[in-house]
Order: C-alpha cells, then structure tokens, then sequence
C-alpha cells in the first residue's frame, strides 16, 4: 500500500536550532491587535457610527507589522529566540518526570514564525485598510472589527506559541473568530449555516489536534517546543527510560493525529467542505482568514512538527497521507471551479486547490516549495479576493459571471481589471514574472524528484492546467468583452438608491472602488511582484522563503538541500549525498533490519539510485530543470483553452473587449460533450448531498430513535415521579384552608407530636 | 416523676381541667362559663394544692403569696380567653399582668417585675386598648350590646381545649420527669461569677461611700484594699473556705464582720447580702445586660427601630374605600347622634 | 424589698410550682389563640403565650441563681412590644379594610 510513499532522505543529524532569549517586547504584537479588539469592543458598546473603529485596527495592526519587522530585522537567523512572557500553567503531581505540566506564555520565534507573522500582520493591516472602506455602512462595523482583530491576536498565538496549549489556544480562537465573521450577516440563514458548517467540520479536525496534543505530552512530557524539538532531535521519548522514538508507535501516531487537524483547518479532503460556504462572509474576511492567512495554519501545524511528521526510523504514515490528500484535494477542487458561476466560490476552490499543493508539497519533503507557495499564495490570492470583493461591491452583490462582463471598458474599474489581472496570472502560474508560478514550481519539479511521488507530480501538474484554465475563465468572461452587467440584489449601500435594473445596466449605475480599496489593491498588486524578487535573493537556499524555512524547525529535514526550482538542485544533490540514510519504505522491520528489500524502488542502494529509479528524469532532463519548460507550458495551455472558450480568441480577435456570445456559445456547445460530467462538477460532485446521506441522514433517524426514547421512557419516568407530589398536593390541598387558626393548629399538633417522640423515644 | 405529683392525678386534673376551659369558652346560646371557669381553676388548684404539699413535705415551701398570685394568674388568663368582649379581655390581662409581676417579686426579679407593669400593663395593653377601641364596630342601633359574631362564640372549644391540654400534660410531663434529672441549683459556674465580682464589689463600695479601694482578684474572690486604712474587703465564692481562711487574715476583719459583712455569693449568696451594701437586682440585671449580652442588646435596639419604621409605614396607608362602605361607615358612626 | 425573695428558697419542688403556672398559662394562651376568632383577642393571647415563658425564664433564673433569664425577659419584652406596634398596626389596617376583626375574613389569602 505506500509502495508509493515518498521516500525520506532523513538528515539525521540536523541540529535543532539553538535557542536565545528574544527581545521582552515581542507580546506587544499580539497583545496590539487584542487591544484593537477590546477597543473595537468599547466602540460597539458606545454605539460609535464612525469609522474609528477602522482606523483603530489599521492603526495598531500597522504598528504590530512595524514592530514584527523590526523583531524579524534583529533576528538572529541562527537560533530560535524565545520569549517568556508569563509562565501560563505550573503544574506538578509527583517527583518523576513526565508529572508535571508547565508552560509558558511564550513565543518561538523562528524562521517560520516570522514568515507567518510578517505576512500576517501585513496582510491584516491592508485588509483591514480595505475594510475600512469595504464595511462602509454597514451596522455591525465595530463588530467586523472586533473580530477582525481577535483573529490577528488568535493567529499570532497561533503562530509565535512557543508551546502546544498555546497554538491550540489561537487554533481554537482562529477559528471562533472565523465563525463569527462567517456569520457576520447573522441575519441571512444561509450565512448562519455556512458559520455552522464551518465550525462543526472543524471541531473534526481540531479534535485530531487536541488528541495529537495529549499524546505529544504523554509521550514526551512536555508541550514546550524547544524541549521538544530536543528531545525529538535526540531520538528519545521524555519518559525516565529515554525510549528511542523509532521504538514507539506515537512516533507515526502523533504526525497523524495532527495532520487530522491540519486537514480541518486547511479544508483538505475530506474536511473541504466548510471552505466555499465560508464565502457568506465579508469578502475581507474571506481574503485574510480563508485565504491567505488562517487556512495556511494546517500547513504552518505540519510544518512545524516536520521533524516528527519525517522522523527517521518510522513508517510515515501520516506523510504520505498528507501528500497524496494535498494533490488530490488539489485536482478535485480545481475540477469543481472549473463549473461554477459565483466567482468567489471559483476563488474559494482554487484556495482549497492550492491549499493542496501545499500540502503536496509538505508530502514531498518540500517544506520550502510549501512555504513559498504559501507565502505568495497568501498575497496574490488576497489581491484576488479583494478585486471580486470590489465587484461584488460594486455590482450589489452580483457575483455570477455569466452576468457580469467588460469591467475593463467600466469607468473606474481599471485599477481592479489590472489588479485582477495580476493575481489571476499568479494563480495561473504565467511563466517568469509571476511569483506563484516559481512556487507552484517548487512544489512539483520536488514531486517529480522524491521517489514515488511522480504520480502526486502528474496530478500537479494536471491541476497546474485547470488552474490556469479557470482562473482566466473567470478573467476573461467578467473582465473582459462587451460592457454588460446586471446588479445583484443586494442593496446594503442605500446612498447609490439605483433600482433593480434587471435586464442590463439601464439605471444601475456600479459604484466604483474609492481610494482604499485601490491602493491596497496596488500594494498587493506589487508585493505578489516583489515576492519574485524575495524569491531570487539568495537563490541556491531557496530565497527568502528559502532562508527563513531553513532556519526553523521545518528546515530539520532538507532531503535535496535547500534547493529552489531553479538549477541550484545540483548544488542540492551535492549536499544531499552526504546526508542520506536512508529510503523510507512501508515496512518498519524491513529498514529496522538494515536491509531495505530491493523490491521496493528506491528502497535500497544509494540517493543516485533511489532518485534514479523514481523516474527522476523527465524529457531527458533532470525535473527541476524540466519543470521549468513543462509547467510554463502547461499553464500558457490552459490559458489559451479560457481565451479560446470564454476569451478573444473565440471571436478569432485578440483585442481586448472583443468577446461576443459566439465565445460563450463556443463554451456551451461543449458542455452537452461532457454529457453528465459537468453538471455533476456543477454540483461540487454531490459531495455535501453525498455527506448528507452518509452522515447527517443516519444522525438524524439516531436522533428520532433518541428523541421517542427521551419522550416515551425517560419522559415518562420523569413525569411519573412528577405526579408523585402532584397526588400529595392534592391530597393535603384541603388543609389549606385559610383559617387562621387552623395553621395554628396544625403548629400546636406538630409540637405535640414532638414532644410524644422524645417522651416515648428519649 | 420522683413522687412530685402521681401521674394518673395529673391527668385527671388536667383532663378535669380541659373539660372546664372548653365549658367555659363563649357559645352562641347557653354557656355556663363561670362553671367551667370554676371547675378549670378548681383542677389547676388541685395540682398547686398537691404540690405544695409536696414541697411542705420537703421543706420547699415556696411563698404562701405564690399561691394566691399564681390561681390570680390563671384566673385571669382564663377570662382573657373566655370573655366576649374584647375591652373586659385585655383588662383581665392586665390582671394576669399584675399578678404575674407579683410572682416575679416572689423570684426576687424586682426590676423586671416593675419593668413588666411599666412595659406591658403600661404600654401594651393600653395600646391594645386603643386598638379595641379603634376597631370596634360601633353597636347598632336595635341590638345595643349585642355581640360581634366573632367574638360572640368560639370555634372549636373541644377540639382546641383538647389540644391545649393534651400540650400542657405533655408539658408537665417533661417538666416533672426532667427535674430532678436537673443538676444541682448552685452549681453554677463560678468562674462566670468571679468576672462579675470586680463590679460588684466596686458598686458596693461606692453605694457605701468608700471610694479609693483598689481592687484585686484572689484566689477566693476578689479583695478590695484601702491603702490609707488597710481595710479589706474581700468577696468569696466559697464561704466554708472563706471563714476558714479567716483566722489567718487580720486586715479581713477591719471592715466587715465575717459571715455579715462578707458578700458570700454562693449557697446563701442572697440570705447573706448585707443590707444596704449589698449589690441588688437591677445592677445585677444591668450588669448581666450590658456585660453579657452587648450583641443582644444592640440587636434589640434595632428592631425595635424597624419595628417602629414600619408601624409608621403602616400607618400612613391610606384605605381606598369604596362609596357605598363610606355611606356604610358615615351611617354607622353617625347613627348614636 | 428583699421581703418576698428572702423567706423563699428555690428548690426543685418550688421550681415546680412556677413552671406549672408558666405551662398552665401557655396552655390557656394556645387555646385562647385557637378558639377565638377577633384577631386582638388572638394577639392577646400570643403575649400571654411571651407572660408564660417569661415566668418560666425567671423561675429558671432565681433556681440557677444568675441573672440571664431576668435579661432575656427583657428581650421577650422588647419582641413583644415589636409585634404589638406592628400586629396592632396591621389589625387596623384589616379592620378598614373588611369592617370586621374576623380572623377568617381573610381566609381567601390561601396559597
């Protein structure tokens, strides 16, 4: 069965990164956006109609991003700082070890920390700028806010947590604070439901976690990372004996049990499915919390347990899930944004999707390609996000592409048609200038290079090309083409008083982007450019992404080296040889005995020949170099069936503007082709109607079962004892007369009665 | 009931008794209350008269004035109960009042015996008075003198005269069976005394117009020492020890004949005061009060404070009455003139 | 002054005789209570019900040869007035309300 497992070439011998004491006032980024809450809290109560509460979360958001970089600038990249702000729980129940739980209020700050956080903090401050001017009007401003802030407090907890208890603390508030923005519009049920939805799929996962949690603790004794990460690094359980790790079954066992939650939280199959409801909320919500920030915490969790997920010695179970789970939650979801209208949906499926590759990514041992893909994904698809937020703005809510068309010739509109532009060829993977084509990059030409991974490399890149081909299908069908629109239904911005100009844009005037909403749009825009540029700046390692990931608990397992996808992978192989152990193969006492059987490729003699026998070369060529060419062509085809479908080119034309119903007819007539396929697509492969009927339909005939019980047996023991007292009451009713004296009488008789007991019994 | 009354009598007299009470509660037609009246406090006579003469047997003969006082008592109580008018009830109480202040004197409770009259003849009663008064319906016009319904007939005579006895044999029951399990009457806890002792001793000097002693505790009691004239005064808890002790103590003597002049408190404290010096019953009242129970005290004060806050309250309620009860009540206070 | 106290002496018999009375007259107070049916005649009888206790209290005093029992009559004394300001107070009130002192005038208060 994990014939196919990717293979771990463990460094063994990675050191973990020496810990220092980091600067005391690092609390102040966390405790920053909790005080934007608080105030944002004081507002509501106030009833400020303002938009203070806006400025007060730009405000300290900033200043949280000021202060995190200036903390990123004094780091010391080879060590992990760490600060203890208070020591959160002392506790100790016997004299041995392993019997005391303590932690601290702390962070660990290493490279990937400051990754998260920087763009955490960034991303916040922008799109709480946009916010801003997005929320505008609305009642619940202060209440947007508030939220918006508690999750940039939950997910620096999250992030900087030097300890479990305290990641888990901001996993759990991420993901309140999701469900409370989700459910903003608290009085649309389906809004309420998605918020439902949403937190229930993810108490699955978070259920992983927390069991993942105890058993880190069990079995090492302590949740405090960098005794953790020691222990790890020795090999040894925290019990008295020092059990060697590759002796125990948590070794295999925690990996999956917190890959459970990574699942959840990253909406990977089969979790996904609270990801696209979760557009009823705020499209800044949608872009910072489903998009760019909170769902990257499944690959943040994995990353950071890296040395254990690829622990030398145990199967890795939860590795291969975790790749195989990535690439086919990538292929699925992208196969289902192909067929939908709602563009932010579209824009949540290639979130899921590129969730994906990112775990993919992690499957393949390429903690830098997830990283990076993360780190750029997390820019461009905000900008995406936030360009669909403005015309659903714009356009009262009006999402369904099919009736929005030509932004580009729409006054006002370039800024978002130019911008959108940007991000769609980022997510397409436009060769060369785009910053998600060189990570999406990574993460495939690392596929293709770990033995049996070649298939998860296929399925990438498979999914390269739909990606490609939805995005622009969005791109091209909204933006692009005859000027043409109807407004949706949603009037939540009273002062633009149109009508329901149904049937083209007659009276219905959009309401164009202001100032805000363009600049971050801008900044974006340029930062998804200057992620390229962080990405060359020290090529050989990988960039920037490349250097911090190294310098954190991710970058313990460097099977390849630290190589990027460009032509430093022989650099890689170089340093690589050196480290090899080993091929990890399904079976533990097949490598426990030394002799890895020759039956599994890869599984015997040398890295050469483990990576020769995978497939390694692709076109002749070694596969980053090959990936390069393939992946560039890839995403130019899909791109070219969009313009062919949905673009220009169907009209045979190529300048902009030029689409007509031929090319979307040319769309159409394929579709009977298809025959069933697409409708099921359509419907998101009956995938929540087929966990209705798993899971919902039995729930609810269990809770029928229970409910006649509670009725008939437990009901009617309660009631019957009810009526106990109730015979006594009437019974004894008659006594109560009214009379006076009859009281007095029944008294004078207690008293007699006494006084008979203790006459006769004392 | 270590022979103080025979059981079976007891209970014949307090039946005796039951059947008197219940004949003499107010009945609508025939009630011949002043046979019941006399054959109940013809029982309770019965069972003083046997206990006196138990108590003559034994040389406890209380006061021929508790006799005389205590069937008073019971008299008059019995016509609190019995008499149809409410006006002629609370002066019988009155009655039961006085006498019951008397048997207080009897106990040697003179302050509260004077107290009681001052509070409750005084105060209370003629509030009720007031009250009756205030409350009465005023007699109409074709029936003067006849009776409230209400207060014309009792309810339930038997039963309750039945329960009432029943409670009280039950009582003497208790009583009698528990006396003599009573511990000895003058072991009381002489360390209590001995606090109390300074004040009193100081009291009494001061009555006496002997000023400037300094007073010290010793072992027998409580010395007061003279500087200028040496004189002792020396207060003991135990007499036998006291006299035998005296011999050896000169300075005892200056001042006081012993056994005369030595407060004893202890078997014969009270026999004992001295006349004029001794410390009497409202000093020893007040002391216990303020000395013992501060607490009480304070708490008392309080509720008489909230007892008079929400007399006030009550006070001031004004009655909505409706027209026709206005006309009613103008007709009826109205229809004497 | 000390005429009566002087020529008794408090034994367990004469102890007897007092609690006797006190008994007696809580009895007679108990019935009166429950027969009569004018509310201040059954205020009336509640202090006579306080008079018995404070007798026996008393008695109780003089036979332990302390005072505590003679404080504590002050204290049924200061309850009593209590309740007479308050009861006498609330009679009133009941009388202008129903024009009758019947107890059971107000019977209708029942739960």
């Amino acid at each position: 069965m994990f014939e196919s497992m990717p293979a771990l070439l463990g460094a063994g011998s990675a050191d973990v990164l020496p810990t220092t004491v980091g600067p005391g006032w690092l609390w102040l980024v966390p405790i920053l956006a909790l005080a934007g809450c608080v105030a944002c809290g004081l507002c509501l109560a106030m009833r400020v109609r303002t938009k203070a509460p806006a400025w007060i979360v730009v405000g300290l958001l900033g200043i949280a991003f000021v202060l995190t970089f200036m903390g990123y600038s004094g780091w010391d990249s080879a060590s992990a700082q760490v600060v203890k702000v208070f020591e959160w729980i002392g506790l100790s129940w016997g004299d041995s070890a392993g019997q005391s739980l303590s932690f601290n209020f702390g962070f660990y700050m290493d490279g990937l920390s400051w990754l998260w956080m920087l763009f955490v903090t960034g991303l916040g401050t922008l799109i709480a700028l946009y916010a801003s001017e997005y929320m505008q009007g609305d009642k619940g401003y202060a209440r947007f806010f508030a939220g918006f802030a508690l999750f940039v407090f939950s997910m620096a907890c999250l992030v900087m947590a030097d300890n479990l208890v305290l990641l888990y603390l901001g996993w759990e508030g991420v993901g309140l604070c999701s469900y409370l923005l989700i459910g903003y519009f608290y009085k649309k049920p389906s809004a309420v439901a998605a918020a439902k939805k949403a937190f229930i799929v993810n108490r699955i996962g978070d259920l992983g976690l927390a069991l993942g949690l105890f058993l880190t603790f069990v079995t090492f004794g302590t949740v405090q990372y960098d005794e953790l990460f020691a222990l790890i690094d020795q090999g040894v359980a925290g019990d008295m004996a020092r059990t060697p790790l590759s002796e125990m079954w948590q070794t295999w066992a925690i990996p999956l049990l917190l890959m459970v939650g990574a699942f959840g939280k990253s909406a990977q199959l089969p979790l996904y499915v609270w990801l696209p409801d979760a557009m009823e909320g705020p499209t800044p919500v949608s872009a910072l919390i489903h998009a760019a920030t909170m769902v990257t915490a499944g690959v943040y969790l994995v990353a950071r347990f890296f040395p254990l997920f690829a622990f030398e010695g145990v199967p890795h179970y939860a590795l291969w899930t975790v790749g195989w789970v990535g690439a086919l939650t990538a292929l699925f979801s992208s196969t289902i944004a192909m067929a939908q209208f709602d563009i932010k949906r579209i824009m949540a499926y290639s979130t899921i999707s590129q969730l994906g590759y990112m775990f993919a990514g992690l499957g393949v041992l390429s903690t830098v390609g997830a990283a990076s893909h993360v780190f750029t994904h997390a820019f461009f698809k905000a900008l995406l996000f936030l360009a669909c937020g403005a015309v659903m703005h714009g356009f009262a809510g009006q999402l369904d592409l099919r009736k929005l068309s030509g932004l580009w010739s729409v006054p006002g509109w370039r800024i978002v048609c130019v911008t959108m532009l940007i991000g769609c060829m980022n997510l397409a993977g436009v060769p060369l200038i785009t910053a998600g084509y060189w990570s999406k990059d990574m993460i495939m030409a690392e596929a293709f290079v770990t033995p049996g991974g070649q298939i998860i490399g296929w399925i990438l890149l498979l999914t390269a090309g739909l990606t490609a081909y939805y995005t622009f299908r969005v791109f091209f069908r909204v933006f692009v083409g005859p000027v043409s629109f109807e407004p949706g239904d949603e009037h939540h911005d009273d002062e633009h008083g149109h009508d329901n100009g149904h049937g083209g844009g007659g009276g219905f005037h959009p309401h164009a982007p202001g100032w805000a909403v363009n600049t971050v749009l801008a900044v974006l825009a340029l930062s998804s450019f200057a992620a390229i540029g962080l990405y060359f700046t020290d090529k050989p390692n990988g960039g920037f992404v490349g250097n911090l990931v190294g310098d954190s608990t991710a970058g313990y397992v460097t099977p390849y080296g630290h190589h990027g996808a460009d032509d430093g992978h022989d650099d890689a192989h170089a340093a690589a040889e050196g480290d090899v152990r080993f091929v990890l193969v399904a079976d533990p006492p097949a490598h426990a005995s030394g002799d890895a059987t020759g039956g599994d490729h890869g599984a015997d003699g040398t890295p050469d020949a483990a990576h020769a026998s995978s497939g390694g070369l692709i076109l002749g060529m070694d596969p980053h170099k090959a990936m390069y060419y393939i992946s560039a062509v890839v995403g130019l085809i899909g791109i070219l069936i969009a313009a062919v479908l949905h673009g220009p080119l169907g009209m045979g034309g190529l300048g902009l503007g030029t689409r007509t119903e031929a090319a979307r007819s040319k769309a159409d007539e394929l579709l009977p082709a298809l025959g069933p396929v697409a409708r099921w697509a359509q419907h998101k492969w009956y995938v929540d109607e087929f966990y209705d009927f798993l899971l919902r339909t039995p729930l609810r005939v269990l809770s029928h079962v229970f409910h006649a019980i509670d009725k008939l047996l437990v009901d009617g023991l309660v009631n019957g004892l009810g009526l106990l007292p109730r015979a006594m009451g009437s019974a004894l009713r008659p006594s109560q007369s009214g009379v006076l004296q009859g009281y007095a009488a029944g008294m004078a008789g207690g008293l007699v009665l006494l006084l008979v007991i203790v006459l006769i019994f004392m | 009931m270590d022979g103080l009354i025979h059981p079976a009598l007891l209970y014949l007299l307090l039946a005796l008794g039951g059947i008197g009470v219940a004949i003499a509660l107010p009945r609508p037609k025939f009630s011949p209350q002043i046979l019941g009246a006399l054959i109940a406090v013809g029982a309770f006579g019965g069972l003083f008269l046997i206990l006196g003469l138990k108590a003559s047997e034994r040389g406890e003969l209380p006061n021929f004035n508790f006799y005389i006082f205590a069937i008073i008592a019971l008299g008059s109580a019995l016509r609190v109960i019995t008499h149809p008018r409410p006006v002629y009830s609370a002066l019988y109480f009155i009655m039961t009042i006085l006498s019951s202040s008397a048997l207080y004197l009897i106990a040697g409770a003179e302050f509260m015996a004077f107290a009681l009259i001052i509070i409750y003849a005084g105060a209370i009663l003629i509030t009720y008075l007031f009250v009756i008064m205030l409350a009465s319906q005023s007699p109409s016009e074709q029936e003067p003198g006849t009776l409230s319904a209400y207060d014309a007939f009792a309810r339930e005579p038997v039963w309750a005269s039945a329960a009432g006895f029943a409670l009280l044999a039950l009582l003497t029951t208790m009583m009698f069976r528990g006396l003599p399990e009573m511990g000895p009457r003058n072991q009381f806890d002489s360390d209590a005394l001995l606090a109390q002792l300074p004040g009193k001793v100081d009291t009494a000097l001061s009555m006496e117009g002997l000023r400037g002693f300094e007073l010290t505790e010793t072992r027998e009691g409580v010395s007061a020492v003279d500087p200028a004239h040496q004189q002792v005064l020396v207060m003991v808890t135990d007499v036998a020890a006291f006299n035998g002790s005296l011999e050896h103590s000169e300075r005892v003597a200056v001042l006081f004949e012993p056994g005369a002049r030595a407060v004893a408190v202890g078997d014969v404290a009270w026999a004992a005061l001295p006349e004029g010096l001794g410390v009497d019953n409202i000093e020893n009242v007040g002391w216990e009060l303020i000395a013992g129970h501060p607490m009480a005290l304070e708490l008392a004060g309080i509720i008489l404070l909230m007892a008079m806050l929400g007399a006030v309250v009550l006070a001031r309620k004004q009655i909505e009455l409706g027209e026709d009860e206005k006309a009613q009540q103008v007709i009826n206070l109205g229809g004497g003139s | 002054m000390h005429l009566l106290a002087d020529s008794m002496v408090m034994g367990q018999v004469t102890l007897a005789h007092y609690l006797l009375l006190s008994a007696g007259l809580f009895a007679i107070g108990m019935i009166g209570f429950l027969t009569r049916r004018n509310l201040i005649i059954m205020f009336l009888c509640t202090e006579m019900m306080f008079q018995a206790a404070g007798l026996a209290l008393i008695a109780f005093s003089r036979y332990h040869m302390n005072h505590t029992g003679e404080v504590f009559v002050i204290f049924v004394l200061t309850i009593a007035a209590a309740e007479a300001a308050l009861a006498l107070a609330l009679v009133v009130l009941c009388f202008k309300r129903r024009e009758s002192l019947d107890a059971s005038a107000w019977s209708e208060l029942r739960g």
